[in-house]
């Protein structure tokens, strides 16, 4: 397959990562984006950024813009402001602290209130690390987690920044259900919106042209 | 560059200077504000750990009281020692607000460093989250808020190094006592208590504060750069993102640790009103250095550019270019206040 070029892609989502301090938000990006842990970790403060070009397995290629938050309850104000117009949030606890998860919950409403509506939201309970070398260690179960993601419509995973474990299938899995969601929902509109993806207007970048052809 | 050890001897005109002033039986604090303004002598730590702690109200001026002075406030702090981390220190945090604190400044501490290995050891990391945590605890209106352990870390190294007589690199902190690394405990827990006490209003709920001096960088490029500020406006970038961190830590993320602690110096010797104002002054000047290069980016760019600015190998001088056109710029709107009026 040949290389997909940074700049050419089909669609524009707009991701965040949000959950409480230190359950490994900036970690799992770091794994994702450069394939390793962060050199010289520090709190994240404010919002990072960092983008990567994706090719679907079903639907093209998409690049996702993902806004890496401080997790701090501090910050909220300042952090919540960039949730705007975000299509897709990885909304993410420590399987190993509780607490990080009973936040979600509100974690959850702060996305549906300052978001788009139809945000798609993917659970993760990170650091499976720690419990596969202590299974004492676990706090939040993976059945519990499980029940909550189906009862308010999220998806769900348990990943690992520290081994790589699910890290790619969290968030391109995210990246699928986003784009399938809205070509379901494009379906349903007229063509004329076909260019309004999740608020964004990507009216310049379009469908993708004929050298696609070739690659796909 | 003369070595630490070779103080003394052969002292540079700059270091001569401090000696002279702060040898006095009583110092003249506006003088020293005007000399440490310009920086500290690098190679005379106890000189840069004297004026510190002395602009910011911990060190007496008047040499027949430094002992007692000291001493007062030495056990003043351990009373908070003894009231505030006694109780806690060797258990698991609890469920409550402070546990929570004392649980996020555990996670907090591993994580702070700003580039020197004397924050991995652990009776560092120890003294950090003592005083972090009985700071939190004496400012129930902001609490802990991440950042300010980076804030700390320049009080820490400043005063340890003074405390060993050697450069920061050079620290070893196995050759330091239980006393020494009391006194220097102590003395950074009151050197960052009177140096926040002016941004109080940055960790307080909703960071107005912080909001206050975004709202005032964007005024000021927006007067002296406005192809920048156009530039910046066209490709939607906010400036709460690209200066929310530059106001959380102080620029202590943006540059070599070196180069933080000479940006102190300034910071530390203005003016009684606070060094808050100066430093949106020295961000937009800092922002405007990139002006070239940042109107040519589009907004992803521009992100990615400004998160990670090419500072890594900056020295004092780069910061004294800044700090001098900094200087300027606010001397420039103070004399015409309505050139910064916000409507």
């Amino acid at each position: 397959m040949a290389a997909v070029h940074e700049d050419d892609y089909d669609y524009l989502y707009k991701v965040v990562l949000v959950g409480d301090a230190t359950v490994g938000k900036t970690h799992l990006l770091s794994r994702y984006i450069k394939g390793s842990l962060p050199k010289n970790p520090t709190a994240t403060i404010g919002v990072e950024f960092a983008t990567r070009t994706v090719p679907l397995a079903v639907g093209g290629t998409v690049k996702a813009q993902i806004w890496d938050t401080a997790g701090q309850e501090r910050y909220r104000a300042i952090t919540s402001a960039h949730y705007r117009r975000a299509v897709g949030a990885l909304l993410v606890y420590d399987i190993t602290r509780e607490g990080t998860f009973k936040s979600c919950t509100k974690w959850m409403e702060e996305l549906r209130q300052s978001a788009e509506p139809d945000i798609v939201i993917m659970l993760v309970g990170n650091k499976v690390d720690l419990v596969e070398k202590d299974p004492s260690l676990r706090q939040v179960y993976f059945d519990a987690a499980h029940e909550f993601a189906k009862l308010h419509g999220l998806i769900f995973e348990e990943a690992s920044a520290v081994t790589s474990h699910n890290v790619k299938y969290i968030f391109e899995h995210l990246l699928q259900e986003i784009y399938d969601q809205t070509s379901k929902r494009r379906e349903q509109q007229s063509i004329d919106n076909s260019n309004m993806v999740g608020g964004i207007q990507v009216a310049a970048i379009g469908p993708k042209n004929d050298s696609c052809d070739n690659s796909c | 560059m003369q070595s630490a050890s070779s103080t003394g001897t052969q002292r540079s005109a700059k270091a001569q200077k401090f000696h002279r002033l702060l040898s006095l039986p009583t110092v003249d604090l506006a003088a020293l504000r005007e000399l440490l303004w310009s920086g500290a002598p690098e190679e005379d730590p106890k000189v840069r750990a004297q004026s510190w702690q002395m602009l910011l109200g911990y060190l007496p001026p008047v040499q027949d009281r430094q002992p007692s002075g000291l001493q007062k406030k030495r056990e003043e702090y351990e009373e908070l020692r003894r009231r505030h981390y006694l109780p806690v220190e060797a258990e698991a945090p609890s469920g409550d607000v402070d546990g929570a604190i004392l649980r996020q400044i555990r996670l907090d501490i591993p994580r702070t460093s700003p580039g020197l290995p004397i924050f991995g050891h652990q009776r560092i990391q120890q003294l950090l989250e003592r005083i972090l945590f009985i700071w939190s605890l004496r400012h129930p209106a902001s609490g802990y808020v991440q950042g300010i352990n980076d804030l700390a870390t320049p009080f820490v190294v400043v005063l340890l190094a003074s405390e060993l007589d050697c450069l920061p690199e050079e620290i070893n902190v196995d050759a330091a006592s239980d006393d020494t690394l009391d006194a220097v405990e102590a003395g950074a827990y009151w050197c960052l208590t009177k140096f926040l006490s002016d941004i109080q209003d940055h960790y307080t709920s909703g960071q107005p504060g912080i909001q206050q001096m975004v709202a005032k960088l964007r005024e000021i490029v927006h007067r002296i750069d406005q192809k920048l500020y156009d530039h910046l406006e066209e490709q939607g970038l906010d400036f709460l993102q690209l200066s929310f961190r530059w106001m959380n830590c102080l620029l202590l993320r943006e540059f070599p640790f070196p180069c933080v602690i000479r940006l102190w110096d300034t910071y530390i010797a203005e003016p009684l009103e606070g060094f808050s104002s100066f430093h949106v002054y020295v961000c937009a000047v800092f922002l405007i250095y990139w002006s070239p290069q940042l109107k040519q980016m589009d907004y992803q760019q521009l992100m990615l550019f400004m998160q990670k600015l090419p500072t890594g190998k900056w020295r004092n001088q780069e910061i004294e270019t800044l700090l001098a056109e900094a200087f300027v710029l606010k001397s420039l709107f103070h004399s015409s206040p309505n050139h910064l009026n916000p409507r």
